[in-house]
């Protein structure tokens, strides 16, 4: 069986905070934890894009997870809250620093732009509001095909009792279209006691409209596979990676100093590029 | 059969098989609260976790008949028993139970068995020296 994952622990400015909640995380069993730093764009002016905190600066000692004395692994996620198309801007540098990559599609047309072409890895389901759209078997379907998962949050079901509706009723509906198949569930947790155990989150699972097995998966074996999914997204269909190398020879002398914003490692598009040569 | 071959065959042995079919499940349950200082008796812990039945599953749900067998009031540790029907609904409850008295607080499902002995120990507590 594969580890337990918990893929969204929000990212608060609060070390102390941040640091209590994954070392909750890991007592609790889960393996591997994703910090989550969230993007929503607005129409009037540009921001920038969260650049993700470094993990040693945030956590000096990582915690051993329980019954496996083996440290925590911690992850980057980014999320784009998406009310419109040019939100989600495909091949962006900033994306690559982060390990995982979600969007939160408000639209039912973003919704089908993000299962069917956009190069992410999870679909985050809103949990705080009444679906803004219906889910349709087609998008669904190209999303499970692509290995695309969609994400259903519980900690706003913790905290509130109409949030807690709005989860379940959302839940249901996603699980009656995909059938329980890639659906991660996640804390989105921003203090140590909104996280559950991943045990308790399976029972929840069941409540959520998924299988047993599915609901186990939810929060292992699928979530295992959003990782993988990740890294292949960083290299060329997962067979070449290209990594800079940190001495400085001479053959990058040409390579501007910024290299990380400009023509960082682009694996996509070298694939492209290969029936030309 | 004569009475004297019975008494040459050994014991009976009587095979028993549950096949899922035990009819409780014990919970073993530790409630972590933000003001740590919180005292809770046991009255006040089985009503609370009715409330958050209720809260769930409505006055069906509170109907549900769970027991509260122990309860430590120092560690905030209770063990539960309950009809392995409604196992589901009252974890489900114990696990979207958020706040005390408008104070933060999480229920930490320790261990969940059809057999109170194995609630005895917990393998993953155990110190090998």
């Amino acid at each position: 069986m594969s580890v337990f994952m918990d893929l969204n622990l929000s990212f608060t400015a609060d070390k102390k905070l941040l640091q209590s909640v994954v070392e909750t995380a890991a007592h609790l069993g889960f393996s591997t934890v994703a910090i989550n730093y969230v993007f929503e764009p607005t129409a009037k002016k540009k921001q920038d894009i969260p650049s993700p905190t470094p993990i040693n600066e945030l956590i000096d000692q990582l915690p051993v997870v329980q019954g496996r004395s083996r440290p925590i692994r911690v992850l980057n996620r980014l999320t784009i809250v998406m009310s419109d198309s040019s939100h989600f801007r495909p091949n962006a540098a900033e994306y690559r620093c982060f390990d995982l990559l979600a969007v939160q599609p408000t639209t039912d047309k973003l919704f089908h732009a993000a299962c069917m072409t956009y190069d992410v890895d999870i679909i985050c389901i809103s949990v705080t509001e009444k679906l803004p759209f219906f889910f349709k078997r087609a998008p669904v379907n190209g999303a499970v095909d692509r290995g695309v998962v969609f994400e259903v949050s519980y900690s706003a079901a913790i905290r509130d009792s109409t949030m807690r509706r709005y989860t379940i009723a959302n839940a249901v509906s996603l699980m009656d279209t995909c059938k329980g198949k890639n659906v991660i569930l996640s804390s989105a947790a921003e203090k140590p006691l909104e996280l559950r155990g991943p045990y308790d989150i399976t029972n929840l699972g069941l409540l959520f409209g998924l299988s047993d097995g599915d609901a186990k998966e939810a929060v292992s074996s699928t979530c295992r596979s959003v990782v993988l999914h990740a890294e292949t997204r960083r290299t060329a269909s997962g067979i070449i990676s290209t990594m800079r190398s940190c001495s400085e020879s001479s053959c990058q002398q040409e390579a501007p100093p910024a290299a990380a914003d400009s023509e960082a490692p682009a694996a996509k598009r070298a694939k492209h590029q290969l029936p030309d040569d | 059969m004569s009475p004297a071959d019975k008494k040459d065959k050994p014991a009976d042995y009587q095979r028993v098989v549950l096949k899922n079919a035990s009819p409780y499940h014990y919970m073993k349950v530790c409630l972590v609260l933000e003001d740590e200082s919180t005292r809770l008796s046991a009255v006040d812990l089985k009503q609370f976790i009715i409330s958050g039945l209720k809260s769930l599953y409505g006055e069906v749900g509170a109907a549900l008949t769970f027991d509260l067998l122990k309860y430590d009031e120092d560690t905030l540790t209770a063990f539960l028993r309950v009809n392995s029907r409604g196992l589901v609904k009252l974890w489900s409850s114990l696990t979207l139970l958020g706040s005390y008295q408008n104070q933060a607080c999480a229920f930490r499902v320790l261990q969940v068995s059809p057999f109170l002995l194995a609630l005895t120990g917990n393998s993953r507590e155990l110190q090998l020296d």
